[in-house]
């Protein structure tokens, strides 16, 4: 195996120069995954033009600056953490990213990320009438989104109650402190707030305190989650494929700003919100 | 009174209603028994898994419990856990450990013992199901993984279930002796009632058996011992009715028994009677054989005198005859009396010497002479002597013929014994003719083929009856008992012949006469012994022919 890898990894390395190989788009795969070929199939759906697909967990090593220059893509699509990270490396080719959960967007670099706009989960909690929402996250991971929440939070005159978590185990002290202080639970896409282990911390509490936990993958709703937002991945990829085609039509990249996904699907767990409207708690 | 004990108790432990009563028993002791081992075995194994159970499912469910108190290291949480757990009966600790073994929470009640103490130990597992947020929103599904985080390890308290068996024990074997008790009795009680019958029928049996054939088993129903029952009162019946019989039966047979012993009494009584007669005709007759023979033997002395002087004196006589001429003596003249004299002197000689063997057979007839079987006897002596007794008694109208056959061989036997047959035989005979008149026929003759000497008496006379004919040979038995007949002729006559080896027989047609057979076996020396022929005229019988 580790013959097979080298001698791959020769390949892309000595790759020679090859005008007939020239495409409008590079897209830069972090690996085999189900939810990044969806996305790149909702791009092929939107962009037309010549593409050429490359999946870095195939190579140990990829030159993604050889390759640009070498290739001359017109833009480079980064799908997944890594994959954004490696495309960034090189600063001759604007690079649009996706999938992509933590993006640290440098110049030309814009993309849709995969955390849906804040002001989705404070319209739903205005709608579940939740005064005091209850949020644990990690400052370093998703500050700037708790943010953003705060800001619309605001202007529905959502209070949102903060608990700052810096590792996973600190998180179900952090729910039990936000015992009889919040209406509901937001639950973040944040790797510390959210870990295996604690998950059910979040659903332990909402059961204890009648609090619906809205959340963001309808996964956790068979485990209590009352509302779940979810992003559509065939979307995103759609909806990266036009701002591909809007650059390569000419837009410059700066005035493409970084997007949240446009499209969101929305589920609940019937049997729990009737619960917790029945014991008083949804709907406060 | 101990044997009389014994004897009741060895009859009541061999009777059919204890040794059931004792099966019964014992096999439901047994069952019992069993019932109650395994009724222990399997609760004390209940109690076991139970107690495993419970203990599984506090591990489980503390390991639940302990899940995020574990992942967020809240050993205050913890401990409450724990001490909330340890705090059930049958939980004797509790400990809390992480991953890496170290203990986190713990919590004891009271002091261990290590022989009641099983330890329950159930990971800690973080929930499979949970992906990390990003896998999430990559859409992976979750799988079907667990973590562990940690254990929980509870030591149960076993001590509660020494207590439980030895209850559970007392209980089941309380209870087991209560039930073989009533089982008992209840089965005591169903036999005595099913054996009631048997002991019935049982008892009618022995009553039967005993002898009692009028006693009946008063046993009612139609089941296998009431058919028993019948079958044995019909049998019974049955005995009585030929014990009945029997008794019938026996009674004439004692009636007949009693007639007959009269009968015999009376022909006993008879023949006492006669044989004491006979006696006295014996005692009669050696009496007169003395009194004869003395003057008899001076008559034949004399007789002999006369006859040796009579010699001496006739040559005197004649010369006086043939010097003076005749003379008379005794009013007969010399030369007739001269023979008459010799003649009549030798016939005082002869007929005393007649005299004297008459006497002599009768002195013989009367006193009995021993048993002379070993003697070698001829026939026709015999006859000549029987005939020589009977002198006396022949009959003018009776003719005797005889026909003594020739070349007879001897008989081994008492020739006294045989001419005492041959007498009783001529006397039937010449008895046997009506009126006194009539033949009796007397012969002799060697059968050669059989080695055979055989005497014949034939008369002409009345014959005998069938009636009489069966009981010719009867003792005392005697058609003249009233003319001095004793019965004791035949009877004797034919103990006689058969002593000698030989066979009287009788043939007789009524009205026409009677033969009687004397059969005797030829002597062994007979050859050299033969009896020359002899057919002359008996001297003791002058009155009949020789033929």
């Amino acid at each position: 195996m580790q013959v097979l890898r080298l001698l791959v990894m020769l390949a892309v390395v000595f790759l020679p120069p090859v005008t007939a190989l020239a495409y409008d788009v590079l897209v830069l795969q972090s690996l085999h995954e189900k939810g990044y070929n969806e996305a790149i199939n909702g791009f092929k759906r939107e962009f037309h033009g010549s593409l050429r697909n490359i999946i870095l967990s195939d190579y140990a090593e990829a030159d993604v600056t050889r390759l640009t220059r070498e290739e001359h893509p017109r833009l480079i699509v980064a799908v997944g953490d890594r994959a954004l990270e490696l495309a960034q490396k090189q600063s001759n080719t604007p690079v649009l990213y996706m999938m992509a959960l933590n993006p640290r967007p440098r110049r030309m670099t814009t993309g849709v990320g995969m955390l849906l706009d804040p002001s989705r989960y404070v319209s739903v909690f205005d709608n579940l009438k939740a005064a005091r929402v209850g949020v644990v996250y990690d400052p370093a991971k998703s500050g700037q989104y708790v943010r953003r929440a705060l800001s619309h939070a605001g202007r529905y005159n959502i209070e949102l109650v903060m608990r700052e978590v810096r590792a996973a185990k600190e998180t179900p002290a952090m729910l039990e402190s936000l015992q009889g202080k919040v209406d509901a639970i937001w639950m973040l896409p944040d790797p510390t707030a959210v870990s295996p282990a604690s998950t059910e911390a979040y659903f332990l509490f909402s059961q204890r305190e009648r609090v619906p936990v809205v959340t963001f993958a309808d996964v956790y709703l068979s485990m209590g989650g009352a509302v779940a937002l979810t992003i559509d991945r065939f979307d995103i990829g759609r909806q990266l494929g036009e701002m591909a085609q809007s650059i390569l039509n000419g837009t410059p990249v700066e005035e493409i700003p970084p997007a949240s996904p446009r499209r969101v699907v929305t589920k609940s767990n019937e049997g729990v919100v009737r619960q917790l409207r029945q014991n008083g708690g949804a709907g406060r | 009174m101990a044997r009389k004990k014994r004897f009741r108790l060895a009859a009541y432990t061999k009777s059919f209603r204890l040794r059931l009563y004792l099966i019964f028993t014992v096999t439901i002791a047994l069952l019992t028994g069993a019932f109650t081992f395994f009724y222990v075995i399997t609760e004390i194994n209940a109690y076991k898994s139970t107690l495993e159970r419970e203990g599984r499912l506090l591990a489980t469910i503390l390991a639940q419990n302990a899940r995020l108190p574990l992942f967020a290291e809240n050993r205050e949480a913890l401990s409450v856990l724990a001490q909330g757990t340890a705090r059930y009966p049958s939980v004797h600790s509790v400990v809390i450990s992480n991953i890496e073994g170290r203990v986190v929470a713990e919590a004891r009640r009271g002091k261990e013992q290590p022989d009641n103490v099983i330890g329950m130990e159930v990971a800690i597992t973080s929930p499979g199901p949970v992906l990390s947020p990003e896998s999430v929103l990559l859409g992976h599904l979750p799988d079907d993984k667990e973590r562990v985080i940690g254990k929980v390890l509870l030591r149960l308290d076993t001590s509660g279930a020494r207590e439980r068996i030895v209850t559970l024990v007392t209980a089941a074997l309380a209870i087991g002796t209560l039930f073989w008790i009533l089982v008992s009795l209840l089965s005591y009680q169903v036999l005595k009632r099913v054996t009631a019958s048997f002991n019935m029928l049982m008892g009618g049996i022995e009553e039967i058996g005993s002898g009692k054939l009028s006693s009946r088993v008063d046993l009612d129903g139609d089941d296998e011992l009431g058919r028993a029952a019948n079958a044995i009162n019909a049998m019974a019946a049955s005995l009585e009715l030929r014990e009945l019989e029997n008794q019938a039966l026996q009674d004439e047979l004692l009636k007949a028994m009693k007639l007959e012993v009269q009968e015999e009494k009376k022909r006993v009584m008879a023949r006492l009677i006669q044989t004491n007669k006979m006696t006295s005709l014996g005692l009669l007759l050696s009496s007169m054989a003395h009194e004869i023979n003395n003057p008899n033997a001076s008559i034949r002395f004399s007789g002999h005198m006369i006859g040796k002087m009579w010699v001496d004196a006739v040559p005197l006589l004649d010369g006086v005859w043939q010097e003076e001429g005749e003379f008379y003596l005794g009013g007969v003249p010399f030369q007739t009396a001269r023979l008459a004299l010799a003649e009549n002197a030798a016939k005082i000689v002869e007929n005393s010497e007649r005299i004297a063997r008459v006497v002599q057979g009768l002195r013989d007839y009367g006193v009995g002479g021993g048993t002379h079987l070993r003697q070698k006897l001829e026939i026709n002596n015999a006859v000549s002597a029987a005939l020589s007794v009977l002198a006396c008694q022949m009959k003018r109208d009776v003719q005797l013929k005889t026909s003594l056959g020739t070349d007879i061989p001897v008989v081994n036997g008492s020739q006294q014994q045989i001419e005492q047959v041959l007498i009783n035989l001529i006397l039937n005979a010449m008895q046997a003719c009506a009126g006194g008149r009539g033949e009796v026929t007397l012969t002799t003759r060697y059968d050669k083929g059989v080695s055979e000497v055989v005497v014949e008496v034939q008369d002409d006379g009345a014959g005998i009856s069938a009636e009489t004919m069966e009981r010719l040979f009867e003792p005392f038995f005697s058609t003249k008992l009233e003319r001095g007949g004793s019965g004791l002729g035949l009877y004797i006559s034919q103990y006689i012949v058969a002593e000698h080896g030989g066979r009287l027989q009788l043939a007789s047609t009524p009205g026409k006469g009677t033969l009687a057979r004397v059969v005797l076996p030829a002597g062994v020396a007979s050859v050299g012994n033969m009896v020359p022929a002899e057919d002359v005229q008996h001297p003791a019988d002058p009155l009949h022919e020789v033929r």
